[in-house]
Parts: C-alpha cells; structure tokens; sequence
C-alpha cells in the first residue's frame, strides 16, 4: 500500500514564476490496484509520478510505503521496490548493449554488480522465455544491440526489463504515447498481462482515454493538482469512454480554452 | 567502403607485425654496418642529429655555436657533413620520437640541447652506442648524466651552462654600492634555478647582501610576484629560468616605474632592458660543444670525456638602461661590452 | 630500409606505451561521455611515482603497481569532486589537474628526474630473455595486450555492463537501483589508473621524469580513441578496445611522419587540431546523413 500524505510541491519558489502545483495532496494506493490516471497538461499527473519515485523532491509531506516512510529515499534506493516505464523507449533500455546483455542487466537488479561474468549462461533460456511472449521474434536476436531495435520493440523490452526482479510497484508514464497505434495496443495487452500475472500495484498515467477506461481496477482524473474523479471496481468498470471525454471537454471550457 | 577498411586494417597490422620480425632480425647485422662504415674512411659523409628541446633564444645560440664549432674543426655543412635539426617544442614525447629517428636513420652523432633532449637522446642512443654531445645543462650530475667526476662512463658527454654566480654578485655590488637586498623571481618547477638559489645564499652574504625570492607556478603568476618582490629589493637579479625570462618585458617595465635596476644572466636579456650581466655566451658554449662532437667524430673515446663548462665569461653592460636608472657606469667596467636595450627599430632592422 | 623498420618499432613502442591511456580516455570519453581533463596530471602522476620509488631501488612492476594506486586515488578525487561536490566535469578535471602539478613536483622533489642506472622493466628480470632489438617494443605490446585483455573482461562483468550503461543510459542506471555516481567514479578511477599506468611505462622506457611530461597527454589521449573510432567505424566486431589501441598507433604514427617528413615541429599542434577538426565534421556529417 502506497500513502501519499499532505504533499505539498512549489515550483520556482521565490520567482515571478512561483506556482503552487500541490497542496496538501492526500492520496491512498491500495495493494493491487491498477490505477489509470488521466488529466490535461499540467494537471500535476507526471509530477505525481516524479513525487513517488523520488526524481522530485517535495516541500513537504509524507510518502508511506506499507507504513514506511519513504520520502527520505533517493530514487536509486527506492528504485529497488518500484519498476518504471518511460514515456521515451530509449529510457528504459541501454542502446549500445546486446539484447541479452540488457537482460542480464535487468535480472541483477537490486544485487551486487561486482566482478563475476555480465551474462549468466544459466539464465539465457530464462531470458528468451520472457522475450518470445513478447511475439516479436526477439528471443533469436539475443547478440543484436538494441540501439538497432524499433522504438516498439524496445519499449516491450524496457516493460520486460522494469518488471523482471519482484516488484512493489510499477509506475508507467505514459509509456505508450511515443508508439504508432497497433504498437501501442500490443504493448497495452503485454502491460495488463504482466500486472495481473505478477499482481503489481501499477500506476499508469496515459493520455488514451480507452486504455484509460479499459484497463485497471480504478481511474483517477487529476486537474491543477487535485484528484476531481476517482472510480473503483464496479464504477470503473462502467465508466465509457465518451463520458470521460465530456468531462474533460468541461474542465477545458473551465480553464477558458 | 567495408573492404577498402578491412584491408587497410588487415595490412596496418601486417606491417606492424614485419616490422617487428625484420627488425629484431635484422638488428645482428647492424653493428657490421657501423664498422663498414668507419672503416669506409674521411671522405664520408658524416650525419649529425640536433635535437633540440625548445624554443628558446639561448637554446638557438648554444646551436648555432655548435655548428659554427664543427665547421672549425672540419666538419662543415654540404661538405662532408649532413645536418638534421628538429625542435621538440616542450614536448616529451615528440623527443622521444625525434631521438628514436636519429638513432634509427643511424647518424653518427646527436647533440642534444637542454636536459630533456640529452636524457632522451642518451636513452634512445645507449644500446646503439651513438654518442650524444649535450649542450645547456645547469647540472649534468643531476641529469644523471655524469658522475660526480664529470664522465659519464657511456656514450655520453657535453657542456654545462653553469652560471658565474660570484662574479655575478659581485658586479652587482660594484654597479650599487648602496644595495642591501637582491631579489630574485623563480618558477618552483625548474630545478636549475632552485640549485643556483641555493648556492646564491651562500654567496650574497659574503657581498653584504640579503637574499629575497619569490617563487612562482607560471607565466601568468610573475605580475603580482614583482609587485610584492619590488616592495622589499633594492634590485633584482634574473637567473635563466625559462617561465621568468618569458615574462621578462613585465618585470623590467614594473621595474623601470619603481627605478630599481634588473640584473640579468646572459646576453639576451639585456636587449630587453636588463642593466648588465656576468653572462654566458651560448654561441661560445655551443662551439665548444662543436669542437668536443668534432673530437668525439675523430675517434675520441666519449666514455673518458669530462663534461666541461666554459670559464671565460663576458662582463656586459647596458648604456640605456645605466642612463634611464641614473646609475653612473663605474670606472672598473669601462671595458665591458656595450648591448642596449633594442627598440623596435633595431628589432625591424635586425629581420 | 632497416632504418624504417626502427621507425616502426619505435611508432610502435610510442603507440602502444600510450595506447594504454588511450584505454583509460576510452572509459571517460566513449563510455562515460565525460571530458576527464585529470589524465593531464595523471599520466605524469604515474611517471613521477615509478621515477622516485625507481630511484629508490624499488622493483620495477611493483614500482608500476604504486603507480596504478596513485592514478585510481587520483580519479577518486575528480570523482568526488564532480559527483559529491556537484562541480562540472571539465572542471573538476581541471581542479584535479592543477592539484596534480604540484603534487608531482612533491613526489620527485624536483622537475627532472633521470635514472640511467636504474632496473627497468625494460631492462631487467625477464627482458632480458628478449633480444635487445625488439625488448622495448615487445614489453610495451605485451603490457598493452594484458590491460586490453583485462579491460575486455572486465566490460563484460556486471560492474562492466553497469559502467557501460551508465555512458549510454543513466537512468537505466537508477532504475537498476544503482547509484549513477558511484558508477562514474569507479569509471574515473579505472580511467586515471591506466593513464598513470601508461606514463609509469614511458617513464621507466625513458628514464627520466620531467614535469612538462603531461602537456597535452588528454589530446593524445582523445586522438587517439577518435582516430580508433573512425579506422573501425563500419567494422562493428573490432571491439572499441582495440580500436583505441590501434588509434594511438596511429596518432603516433602520423607524429611520427610528421617529423621524418620534415614538417617543422612548430607546425604540429595546428595541423593536429585542423586534422582533429576535420575527423570530428566528417564524422557528424556521416551521422547526420543517416538520419535524414
């Protein structure tokens, strides 16, 4: 379970350009939810997700993980119980390394990278297991560097990398939006796949209202820092597609655009 | 374009790898060349390496001398002698480079002038046992290239440019009569002027003087160390520290505004306004290192062969800075040599 | 023709003495994509400890491994001073640099150190097994080879693959729950281990010490592994080890010919920024084509 308590985030403090993005911002992730979060630019839904992974820092607040206080963690040290997706494939993946180097990469996180061989020969079977349920044929291209790769191939990659050692959490920053439509539906059904197989407590932020309302057990809407819709279970599951876009559309007319 | 690469590669590494087998192959052979060649006889001609570690006017002195040196003892440029020059700029690594190519093109002797270039000379030159003739070195036993008897045992030999320090302090003492403290300006990397700061302070004392110093890293340093040495000294004394004398124009116009006089080390600095100078002659250093290569050509034996210094030195005396100083020229040293500070004139006069 | 082959031989012991910084500039500058100037003060680093422990009558490789020891404490430095005390690159570089003229200075105890007399691994223990000709050069291509061979390895250990996506993706490297910093450090001490290394090799090969003897290590260093680079571009299967390797041969060479041709040495440092230049525009512009 993931507490975010009072958090309270300033840009530019002490500048013309001083904006209060978060106040008080009080927010509870249960275990096991998959929560889609929507919201327009600037909404405060990519700093929420910079917040909990620590590449923010907060003015103040509390980030509880299973009673825990987190917040004084670096994002490398909280990088050990939360998996991330990034909206770029190059984020999540090292181009100029082989396929399976990046694997192996994957598969020691959270242990000692000390001296003994990069690539374990035991683990290789392990590794094309994973990569052909990717159905992209990668499983034979194990010595090819991934710098060669198509920016779908490497986002699945970067799914399967961030995902490959136990997770708490896995937070997706809209990491579908740089890929062409049918990419992008494959690598939706592989995320799906993987949360429900592994039981991760996933957070997604997407600008796909359809995989929004699609996927997950619990859809936010964020707006100037507030959560302005929250539905679960049951309304979640009867939430459409069109009925997101008229909300959306309303708060756009609000803010006069 | 692939190709063309893999063979360029492909062939790179071939040659490397012939090079290697031919030359420790061939290198049996080479010691009978050598003797072939000596035995061959005078109407040879003989090739002479100078390898030389900077630019430095002093430094092109010391090889004019040397040539100017080998033509008098018979070995004269076109004739029956071949001269290659290279200038390492500073570099070690190029002298390395440029001592290697000496000793690979076999020429009969290398000069070697400052003490980077005698070492990597001697270095490269050893097992061939090419003699190398150094020239410009303060202290050739701190080079490691002598023995505290002045041989080196090897291929080795030269002259030191060590200079007349007393007779430098006393000069002084004759020009001011008056002076209580000398100053002197040095970079804390070069070891020469560190040793003749040592040996001044057991000088001075004996003329009346004290010693004040000033240290500096670079070039860019020497402003501020003059103003601060100015406030102490009554004058100050320039040795032949390479980074100082290449600041030389900012400490005689600092200097000149406070009215008190630069002494210098040689010839050169005088042109730049310094007032007189116990001074080397670099041409006179480097025909003597000519005439000990010569001796060496003609079948000396280098090993026994002292490393000599020279021990005439020139008094030599600015009129245009005495003037500008108001110091009246001593009756004593009437008959030292007159070089005046050039102007631009001279300098445009002189290209 | 036996005068060219000495020619070689000596291009080769010069490139292969300095192809082991060139190793070194590979782990900043390719890997790490960080411009280390400190290899300017290491390299002499390297020099200044073998030349007073070599004076002192130390064995020569142990003289060699105290050397490896100063360059890595070096590298540790620019590493805190970028990573901790959050000073850019260059100029902790810089910094580190300027700490180093100093502190070889102390080492020696003076600017020109010369040991003429002195065991070297060039001249002693199992040299001498070699034939005098090719000693040099043979040791320098071995000792080459060995810390080629050993970085090879190590780039492919899990620390090596950690360092290698720390260059190509820090992030990555946070994701993996790993310290970004601590990585470049470890990179930067591997690097300035290797340049004091190699300038612990040029010492003992010529024997003397000299303070200037760092001046533009970093841009022998950079042409080299840029020269490497661009030799083996389209050969994707020539590790970059080799390449920088192969690089400083070459620097060397052209150094080398450089002189023999008579060009004044005057010259030199422009023709090496011009040559230096017109790699680098020929090279993007070949990158930019594939992008379009």
């Amino acid at each position: 379970m993931l507490k975010l308590e009072d958090i309270n985030k300033t840009y530019n403090i002490g500048t013309v350009n001083e904006a209060k993005l978060f106040a008080d911002f009080n927010l509870t992730i249960e275990q096991g939810d998959f929560i889609s979060v929507i919201g327009s630019n600037g909404s405060g839904k990519t700093t929420m997700l910079n917040i909990i992974c620590g590449s923010l820092a907060i003015d103040s607040g509390r980030l509880l993980s299973n009673g825990n206080d987190i917040s004084r963690l670096k994002e490398f040290q909280r990088a050990k119980f939360m998996g991330r997706v990034y909206q770029h494939p190059d984020m999540g993946t090292c181009p100029s390394m082989t396929i399976l180097q990046n694997m192996a990469l994957a598969d020691n996180k959270g242990k000692l990278f000390g001296l003994t061989m990069g690539v374990n020969k035991k683990r290789i079977d392990f590794y094309r297991e994973e990569l052909s349920r990717l159905k992209l044929g990668l499983e034979d291209k194990l010595e090819v560097k991934v710098g060669s790769l198509s920016g779908g191939q490497r986002q699945a990659m970067a799914l399967l990398m961030s995902t490959m050692t136990p997770l708490e959490y896995l937070i997706l920053d809209e990491h579908t939006a740089a890929l062409d439509p049918k990419t992008s539906e494959i690598i939706m059904a592989l995320t799906d796949e993987i949360v429900r197989e592994k039981q991760l407590t996933t957070i997604m932020v997407t600008h796909n209202l359809r995989h929004a309302a699609e996927y997950g057990n619990r859809l936010l809407m964020m707006h100037e820092g507030q959560v302005i819709m929250d539905k679960k279970g049951q309304q979640k599951t009867e939430t459409k597609v069109d009925e997101l876009l008229d909300i959306f559309n309303s708060i756009s007319v609000e803010c006069g655009n | 374009m692939k190709k063309q690469l893999k063979k360029l590669g492909l062939s790179l590494c071939l040659l490397a790898s012939l090079g290697l087998v031919a030359g420790c192959s061939n290198s049996n052979n080479s010691g009978n060349n050598d003797q072939q060649s000596n035995n061959e006889g005078e109407n040879k001609t003989i090739t002479v390496g100078i390898l030389q570690f900077a630019n430095h006017p002093s430094l092109d002195n010391c090889r004019e001398g040397f040539i100017a040196g080998l033509a008098e003892n018979g070995f004269v440029e076109g004739e029956n002698l071949t001269l290659k020059y290279d200038n390492a700029l500073s570099d070690t690594g190029n002298t390395g480079l440029i001592a290697n190519q000496y000793v690979s093109g076999n020429v009969d002797l290398i000069c070697a002038i400052a003490t980077p270039a005698a070492q990597a000379a001697f270095n490269a030159a050893e097992t061939k046992e090419i003699p190398v003739v150094y020239t410009a070195i303060s202290d050739p036993i701190a080079a490691n290239l002598a023995d505290e008897t002045g041989v080196s045992g090897k291929n080795v030999t030269g002259t030191s440019d060590q200079l007349p320090l007393e007779k430098q302090v006393a000069m002084i003492r004759e020009l001011l009569p008056e002076a209580k403290t000398i100053g002197i300006l040095y970079s804390t990397s070069e070891d020469n002027s560190i040793s003749q700061i040592e040996q001044l302070k057991e000088i001075v004392p004996q003329y009346g003087f004290t010693l004040e110093t000033v240290g500096v890293n670079a070039q860019a340093d020497v402003p501020m160390a003059v103003d601060n040495l100015l406030a102490k000294v009554d004058c100050i004394n320039n040795l032949t520290d390479n980074t100082v004398v290449s600041a030389l124009g900012i400490i005689i116009e600092k200097a000149n505004e406070k009215k008190i006089p630069v002494f210098g080390s040689e010839e050169e600095q005088l042109k730049s306004g310094c007032v007189a100078s116990e001074s080397i002659d670099y041409v006179a250093l480097g025909k003597k290192t000519g005439e000990m290569a010569a001796k060496v050509l003609n079948g000396a034996d280098i090993t026994t062969m002292p490393y000599e210094t020279i021990s005439d030195f020139e008094e030599v005396i600015n009129e245009t800075a005495l003037d500008l100083l108001g110091i009246t020229k001593p009756e004593s040293m009437t008959s030292a040599r007159v070089v005046n500070t050039e102007t631009k004139e001279d300098k445009e006069a002189a290209e | 023709m036996e005068a060219v082959l000495s020619i070689i031989i000596g291009i080769l012991e010069q490139g292969f003495i300095y192809g082991v910084m060139a190793l070194g500039v590979y782990i900043t500058y390719r890997i790490l994509d960080f411009p280390d100037l400190s290899v300017d003060g290491t390299f002499p680093l390297g020099a200044a400890v073998t030349a007073m422990l070599l004076t002192k009558g130390t064995n020569p490789y142990l003289a060699l491994l105290a050397a490896i020891a100063a360059g890595a404490l070096a590298g540790l430095c620019t590493g805190i001073i970028h990573v901790k005390f959050k000073v850019k690159d260059l100029l902790s570089g810089i910094i580190t640099m300027t700490a180093l003229y100093t502190i070889n200075l102390r080492i020696t105890g003076r600017s020109n150190l010369a040991f003429f007399n002195e065991n070297t691994i060039f001249n002693s223990g199992i040299a001498l097994w070699i034939p005098q000709s090719c000693r040099i050069v043979v040791i320098a291509i071995l000792l080459a080879i060995v810390v080629k061979l050993v970085m090879d390895w190590y780039l492919h250990t899990k620390s090596g693959f950690l360092l290698s996506a720390c260059g190509d993706n820090k992030t990555l490297v946070t994701s993996l729950a790993k310290d970004f910093g601590k990585v470049k450090i470890v990179g930067l001490i591997l690097a300035n281990a290797l340049a004091a290394l190699s300038g612990a090799i040029l010492c003992q090969q010529q024997r003397f010490f000299e303070i200037s003897m760092g001046t533009g290590a970093i841009i022998t260093g950079l042409g080299s592994v840029i020269i490497g680079m661009n030799i083996f571009k389209h050969m994707t299967f020539i590790q970059g080890t080799t390449a920088a390797l192969v690089g400083a041969v070459v620097y060397k060479g052209c150094t080398a010919l450089a002189i023999a041709l008579g060009l004044p040495t005057t010259d030199m440092k422009l023709i090496t920024a011009v040559l230096f230049l017109a790699v680098l525009v020929i090279n993007s512009r070949e990158k930019g084509d594939k992008r379009a």
